[in-house]
């Protein structure tokens, strides 16, 4: 976490031309998979991620079956050429910790107690990483879970936010990511107001700490606007009210 | 009736604050209840609901559902009813009482791969759902056109008493059994007049949610929009009074059994 060069420009721009409160361009697509009972493609920058949802469907193998409640299971993968040198498709330490932070971070958003007996599996294949792929990943996934019809509290957005040449900035991208100084993933329920996933990666101060988390929040919500927008385009076109017929 | 709102929504958003009775896919929080599914929210006087657009098929007691049979043991059925919980059908609810598994030979009944009409018995998610075949045109289906439709569809596929199913019917000569689970079988005296109707549900399945569309179903069935059939056009006017989806009402799925006749 050495950083070696500037990351902002005297014209206070990003590596990727953009200020430090902009998004990378964002856009998700419901439904892609055919054979999935709900699915997102999400393209947040350069990365490129499919979520799937399978379920409710029976738990295989047994034992695993809650009686009082359904089994959520994730699965995040990246893909072999999904990376500039070619990446190991067996899980990595890497991609089975981000699975289980995946799972707690929608956890609290599934209504898991609706489904005993049954488990919910997400997969989330990452085509493509530019650094936050996996808010990207959850982001899709909480969009995919939505799909299938899946009872919940609501929707999962997240977004992170990082320290870049000492100033804080959202949405951190791989150059960042491995330069700058700081990286915070942050998931959170927009209508709930709850924080599901929180983790940090560098040193901030105090101050820097919340300043990152407001505006990794904020990032979150520009996030959540998207994901409403793509849903609301999939199930009802570009109506906006229900139109009552004559 | 005109004093319901109808909104879309997906979950998470806020239906209704104040004292409001919560009915399907809504979760109270404080005051107000929030959607817990994509789909159309209504807020009436009974309460507020959201008719999803959208999931997989959860048993409900008394839902009628088509199923296949997929194994036996010495005293029950396992059926497949397109859930996430595989039913049991008891032998004694097809052979009495005094059913003995020496004596009577179960699969002479229900063989694996036979397909049923029955009517789920007892349900509580803490054990598999327990089927009976003892109802009115309930048991084995001999011969249909079988299709899987989203079970989120199967209200408006029935349509306002039965006008959506009563107009495909008419118009195509032939005989649709739906499911609440969203399994169809579909018989008619012509292959057409099958394809046809497939056709069509299929139509109501990809639009389910938009406006007019018993309009457009007329229209690819080559429906006259003042039909000889006077019932088909009276509930035609009652049910475009409704938007898009109706709610799985239990005694919509009464109309099936009729139509069965």
């Amino acid at each position: 976490m050495t950083q070696t060069r500037n990351l902002i420009d005297e014209n206070g721009k990003r590596t990727d031309g953009r200020t430090i409160d902009e998004l990378r361009q964002v856009k998700i697509t419901v439904g892609t998979v055919k054979n999935a009972d709900g699915s997102a493609f999400i393209e947040f920058g350069k990365n490129k991620i499919v979520a799937a949802v399978y379920g409710p469907r029976e738990v295989h193998p047994k034992h695993l079956a809650q009686s009082d409640r359904c089994v959520l299971r994730c699965r995040y993968h990246m893909s072999p050429f999904s990376t500039d040198t070619r990446k190991n498709p067996a899980p990595s330490r890497r991609e089975v910790e981000i699975s289980k932070v995946m799972r707690e971070a929608l956890e609290p958003a599934v209504m898991l107690e609706d489904y005993p007996r049954a488990a919910i599996d997400v997969f989330v294949e990452v085509l493509q990483s530019d650094g936050g792929s996996r808010c990207a990943g959850i982001t899709a996934a909480s969009v995919a879970l939505a799909d299938a019809g899946i009872n919940m509290r609501d929707i999962v957005a997240a977004c992170a936010a990082g320290k870049v040449d000492d100033k804080i900035v959202l949405d951190i991208n791989d150059t960042e990511d491995k330069e700058g100084g700081a990286d915070m993933p942050v998931a959170y329920m927009p209508t709930l107001g709850q924080i599901t996933l929180m983790q940090l990666d560098g040193r901030l101060s105090p101050e820097q700490f919340n300043e990152c988390l407001d505006k990794a929040l904020v990032g979150c919500k520009m996030v959540y606007d998207i994901q409403r927008q793509a849903l609301m385009q999939k199930y009802f076109g570009n109506e906006t009210e229900v139109k009552e017929e004559q | 009736m005109n004093d319901i709102r109808r909104r879309y929504v997906i979950p998470g958003d806020k239906i209704a604050e104040g004292n409001y009775r919560p009915l399907m896919n809504v979760v109270k929080s404080g005051n107000a209840l929030y959607a817990t599914r994509i789909g159309i929210a209504e807020t009436g006087r009974d309460g507020a609901k959201v008719i999803p657009l959208s999931g997989v098929y959860i048993p409900r007691v008394n839902d009628l559902v088509i199923g296949k049979i997929t194994d036996h043991t010495s005293l029950s059925w396992e059926v497949d009813i397109n859930s996430c919980f595989s039913a049991h059908l008891p032998a004694s609810d097809v052979f009495g009482r005094d059913f003995s598994p020496a004596r009577d030979d179960m699969s002479k009944h229900l063989a694996v791969g036979d397909m049923i009409t029955a009517r789920v018995a007892a349900f509580d998610r803490t054990r598999d759902p327990m089927l009976t075949l003892q109802d009115r045109d309930l048991g084995k289906i001999p011969r249909g056109e079988l299709l899987k439709i989203s079970p989120t569809r199967v209200p408006r596929l029935i349509g306002k008493r039965g006008s959506m199913i009563q107009t495909i019917e008419q118009a195509t000569q032939t005989r649709v059994l739906i499911g609440q689970n969203g399994i169809v079988v579909v018989t008619g005296r012509t292959p057409e007049g099958v394809e046809m109707a497939v056709k069509a549900i299929r139509m109501v399945e990809e639009e389910a949610h938009t406006a007019n569309l018993t309009q457009r179903i007329k229209v690819l069935l080559n429906v006259p929009d003042e039909p000889q059939g006077a019932p088909a056009a009276s509930n035609e006017a009652q049910k475009t009074a409704e938007p898009a989806a109706a709610p799985a009402d239990p005694a919509e799925g009464e109309l099936e059994v009729e139509s069965e006749k």
